[in-house]
């Protein structure tokens, strides 16, 4: 109460102060420490209204950004894979609401802090934050806040944070990975990165550059931008160049401007492209022919169609919808999300610093056979990274247009490799 | 020799979507005197407009049929938002024009869905090849099709009676009132056109590829065309259009040898070429000079 | 000669001299208003939640730009939408200037708020004077869209420079609000970090606001209102076009400058990829929407603007038949950006000289009342 040491006003504030700040950690029923977004009573759509409700924010692209495309599968993904979770019997006495905290981004980092500042006071974490530029305005934040979120991206800056619980292999890994398969496969000389700026593009063509040198590639990067108007100079660069592999990380129309664009001037090499750069639409595009002849895909986990619990219980959670492998990606980065809740309920402990320690506990996560057994290691810190990638051919017959040539390996470059920084800071 | 003719023909086809969507913009300024922030989103509804259509009714069919209906979207823009705001000042209706651009983009986004969509043109990459140089059907077929669309536009505005309509209220708008003009026509009329010419240019700026929300950006580059080739000239849009895509490609195939500018320099070649312009012809290589009375 | 300096009472609009009616608060009424305004911000921050100051503090940055927007548009008649561009000069001056020596980014280590912000401007407003000669040979939409071009070129530059900026989706920790070593922006058991920053951004919004209105009022400020009715009249009676053209944008573009450098504080971090044609346009639509030409019509405009998303956000939960699900059509993230395009079109429409003429129109009505006019 010192502040209100300052004279004049002090029975109006006293009344105003009693309000709104701070809050105060409560323990429920069953002895489980609670303190923001978590509350006695149940959910908005609760299967059962004898539990109580742990709402989780999600902050996305979801109107007009460039990842609309994949946010709003993605979230959609992530709103059944909660509505599952609640069915099975929740988290503890507790259910998951994912709904009532969705905020549109607009892949804008200014209008990310601003939506979080506001829905801060009512969530206990992230159950998506998507991008990197507008995650990195929060992550200060979430640092001090102790909200622990999952990121819909794959950048290796991720694994230097605790609040952030990321799944899959990240760019940098995924490129060495989609290297070395090139290198068994193909027998390259020349390898180009074609990647937008920032962290997604200059993450993988870091990663492309580490395996390079240890392979004994001949490596060039080339910068590109967004739009499909904008890839003359890539095209051109490739064309002059001849690389017999190249790694791609744009977005997909951009993908296929680039690929059309060199196969119509005549380039035979082979391009590798990160699964941001995949969509199913391509394949009809005229682009189509090129990217079925010379196009594969690298991935962190195995697409739509593949056959594993994990995806056959999205399949059923997501009927009648056209299969995107946005749905994939939201449906995967869940699981780390609910081990955390499990644990921290597990502990006693539902405050934001307690899932921040259950974060820290977990060695494993079980993504129901998406991901391999040991996936999932937030305890081993940047070394319990994940590492392995698997690559895709185009396929028409299968339902997202692709399916795999190698299951998800861990190649010896990444074996090899320890992630000591953040691989694009390399480049 | 070969990369540099490449370039220059992908440069004239480029430069021809250019021209078409500068084209819009100059007209709308002429008879308006105001910049059109909402190009990008006519020009977007056009595409993905043609992009619905060309499947049931084939893409020769759904070009025309896509830029009327962008015209009459312009033509409904010119109603709701901007007629109301005849005699205000210019910047005031430009910024209204902004949010009519925002709000068309996001209904226009909701029709594009989930995934990347294509304009079924029937060029795709297919190419002509004359000695070693590979040149694309679809830069041909822009810069044809603009071309003749220039043509149209040439003899509409100096033949037609409502083409001379149109340049007497540019000349001025009180002295073409009091011949009987209708004004209200000419303003709703340039507002169709511009629909229309950015349907067509949006099309040819996506033929051959397949487009995302993220197209509109493409709009942004007939800005510093206008301002290069002189606002209020048609020449000039053209001229400007085409200058600023040979230049964007021919930066864009030799910006290798220049690594200190930073990747993809060719980006900001409009940009820069519009600034190193105007150092020498502030009013643009076309443009009016205005001439002063106090 | 002796100057009145009390109006006559009961008529207070009455100015008795030229250096009243210039004075920097020439009624009582004002002078009483702008108290009341100094003690209700002062005390906001023990009422506000938070969050709500945060946004609010970001309201008085932006006023900040707006103002210095607002001098060279509103009162200097210059249309420039390059204002992203000194905005983003000014950010990363300051960050180089405050960061950490050792850190991924270049710094420099000095930490001191008074060094950094000053040094902002300076820097911006560098910048405005090497592009003021542009200006004094365009006018109206010409010099609008050059100065557009260099928010392009600028944003290349912010891109590949990644030494400086961290590069795009990377960046950089924003400049550290510090005096001497007194951090003025960590949760301490007095105040919280908001309640910190909204005090200082307000207080800073205050300095520049009264520096902006003095100029305003000065020769300079009539020189850039000669110049914005009519440049060429302007040059006729003697004013130097050039010089007063090349101060209108250097006095902007510091503003902008000290702005850009204070607006990350609060998020603590900056992307480059932020200094585009929207935060311009942004910018732009402040000035415009606030009433271009007087300052308290751009921190108006500033504050409707940067209000203006959460505004709609709370007025969707009188909308609860719109979905929420993002998959289903229309749902209220559409809506939401929808309605930030048409309220800005509905408000041009009805009141086209802005938040300020509402104002004038209330108080108008409220002066002749109960007579309509």
């Amino acid at each position: 109460m010192k502040r209100l040491a300052s004279g004049a006003a002090v029975v109006l504030l006293a009344v105003a102060l009693g309000g709104c700040r701070g809050s105060d950690t409560e323990t429920g029923e069953s002895g489980v420490k609670t303190d923001v977004g978590v509350t006695a009573e149940p959910c908005p759509e609760a299967v059962n209204k004898d539990k109580g409700c742990i709402y989780l924010g999600i902050i996305s692209d979801l109107t007009e950004g460039p990842f609309r495309a994949l946010a709003v599968p993605i979230t959609d993904a992530q709103k059944a894979f909660w509505k599952r979770v609640n069915t099975n019997g929740g988290i503890g006495d507790y259910e998951v609401d994912v709904t009532k905290y969705v905020r549109d981004n607009k892949y804008n980092p200014q209008v990310t802090n601003q939506v979080y500042q506001e829905i801060k006071p009512n969530i206990l974490a992230l159950a998506q934050t998507l991008g990197s530029p507008t995650t990195a305005a929060i992550l200060p934040d979430m640092k001090t806040s102790n909200v622990v979120g999952s990121p819909a991206a794959w950048t290796s800056a991720y694994a230097f944070e605790d609040v952030i619980i990321e799944s899959g292999a990240n760019y940098c890994v995924e490129s060495m990975n989609a290297l070395d398969y090139a290198n068994e496969t193909y027998k390259p000389k020349k390898v180009m990165a074609v990647h937008l700026a920032g962290d997604y593009g200059d993450d993988a063509a870091a990663g492309a550059k580490i395996a390079s040198e240890k392979l004994g590639f001949q490596f060039s990067d080339v910068k590109t931008d967004t739009g499909t108007d904008k890839q003359a100079g890539a095209v051109g660069a490739i064309l002059q160049q001849q690389p017999d592999v190249v790694i791609l990380t744009t977005g997909p129309a951009d993908a296929a401007a680039v690929i059309g664009g060199a196969a119509a001037r005549g380039f035979k090499g082979r391009f590798i492209g990160t699964s941001p750069t995949w969509n199913p639409a391509l394949l009809q595009s005229p682009a189509g022919p090129a990217l079925t002849a010379l196009y594969e895909q690298s991935g962190p986990w195995g697409s739509w169609g593949t056959d594993s619990p994990g995806h056959k219980a999205m399949r059923d959670a997501l009927p009648g919808k056209t299969p995107s492998d946005g749905y994939t990606s939201g449906w995967v980065w869940s699981y780390p999300v609910k081990a955390a809740l499990e644990k921290a309920v597990a502990n006693g402990d539902l405050t934001r610093a307690g899932v921040v320690a259950a974060v820290k506990q977990l060695s494993s996560v079980d993504y129901e056979g998406m991901l391999p057994t040991g996936a999932g290691n937030f305890a081993g810190g940047p070394g319990g990274t994940f590492k392995q990638t698997q690559i895709s051919k185009v396929d028409p017959a299968a339902p997202t247009g692709v399916t795999k040539v190698r299951d998800l390996f861990e190649g010896p470059t990444a074996k090899a490799f320890t992630l000591d920084k953040p691989c694009f800071e390399q480049l | 020799m070969t990369a540099f003719v490449e370039g220059f023909v992908r440069g004239l086809g480029v430069g021809s979507v250019y021209a078409l969507l500068a084209l819009g913009f100059v007209i709308i300024y002429k008879a308006t005197r105001v910049i059109s922030f909402a190009q990008p989103a006519l020009m977007l509804a056009g595409v993905v407009l043609v992009s619905h259509l060309a499947g049931p009714i084939g893409f020769w069919a759904a070009l025309p049929v896509a830029a009327l209906l962008t015209a009459l979207l312009g033509l409904g823009i010119e109603r709701g938002a901007v007629r109301p705001m005849v005699g205000r000042p210019a910047f005031v209706v430009a910024i209204i024009t902004l949010g009519v651009d925002v709000a068309i983009r996001v209904v226009v986004n909701i029709f594009i869905g989930l995934d990347v969509r294509n304009v079924h043109d029937p060029w795709g990459l297919s190419t002509l090849v004359i000695g070693n140089v590979h040149i694309e059907h679809r830069h041909i077929a822009a810069f044809l099709c603009a071309a003749v669309l220039v043509a149209a536009l040439f003899v509409f505005f100096r033949f037609s009676r409502m083409g001379l309509a149109m340049r007497a209220a540019a000349d001025d708008q009180e002295a073409a009132l009091a011949q009987g003009v209708s004004v209200g026509a000419v303003f709703a009329l340039s507002w169709a056109l511009a629909g229309a010419l950015a349907a067509v240019g949006g099309t040819f700026a996506a033929a051959g590829g397949s487009f995302d929300g993220t197209l509109w950006l493409t709009a942004l580059v007939a800005l510093p065309v206008i301002i290069l080739g002189g606002l209020d000239s048609l020449p000039g849009a053209v001229v400007g259009g085409l200058a600023v895509g040979v230049a964007q490609e021919l930066v864009a195939t030799y910006q290798n040898h220049t690594p200190w500018l930073g990747g993809n320099v060719s980006v900001i070649t409009p940009y820069v070429l519009m600034l190193l312009v105007l150092l020498v012809r502030p009013y643009g290589l076309f443009g009016t000079r205005e001439v002063e009375r106090v | 000669m002796t100057v009145a300096t009390k109006a006559p009472r009961g008529r207070p609009l009455l100015f008795t001299s030229y250096p009243r009616e210039m004075s920097l608060f020439p009624t009582t009424t004002r002078k009483v208003a702008f108290g009341v305004l100094l003690a209700v911000t002062a005390l906001l921050p023990f009422v506000l939640a938070d969050a709500e100051l945060q946004l609010l503090a970001t309201c008085c940055i932006a006023a900040i730009g707006a103002i210095g927007l607002g001098l060279v548009t509103g009162y200097a008649g210059q249309v420039s939408l390059g204002h992203a561009f000194f905005l983003g000069i000014g950010a990363y001056t300051a960050s180089v200037i405050s960061g950490d020596p050792d850190g991924r980014t270049v710094g420099l280590g000095v930490t001191n708020l008074l060094v950094w912000l000053p040094a902002a401007g300076l820097v911006a407003g560098l910048f405005g004077v090497i592009v003021a000669p542009l200006a004094t040979r365009l006018r109206g939409l010409y010099l609008a869209i050059v100065t557009l071009g260099l928010v392009f070129i600028g944003q290349h530059i912010f891109n590949e420079w990644s030494s400086v900026t961290g590069g795009v989706g990377v960046g950089r920790p924003a400049p550290t609000l510090e005096v001497f070593g007194w951090s003025l922006s960590t949760t301490t058991a007095s105040a919280t970090r908001d309640q910190k920053l909204f005090w200082l951004m307000a207080g800073l919004l205050l300095v520049f606001a009264l520096a902006a209105r003095n100029l305003a009022r000065s020769r300079v400020g009539r020189a850039f209102t000669a110049i914005r009715d009519r440049d060429i009249a302007a040059g006729v009676i003697g004013v130097n076009l050039a010089r007063y053209k090349t101060i209108a944008f250097a006095v902007s573009s510091f503003y902008a400058g000290c702005a850009g450098a204070l607006l990350f504080t609060v998020t603590g971090f900056i992307e480059p990829s932020s200094f585009s044609l929207l935060l311009s346009v942004q910018y732009i639509a402040m000035v415009l929407i606030g009433g271009a030409g007087t300052i308290s019509g751009a921190i108006a405009g500033a504050f409707f603007i940067t209000l203006l998303p959460r505004i709609i956000r709370e007025l969707q939960t009188f909308l609860p038949f719109i979905s929420t699900d993002a998959n289903e059509v229309p749902n209220v993230l559409q809506v939401e950006s929808i309605l930030y395009g048409v309220l800005i079109i509905v408000f041009l429409i009805f009141e086209p000289r802005g938040l300020f003429g509402l104002w004038v129109r209330a108080r108008n009505y409220w002066k002749s009342w109960p007579f309509s006019y």
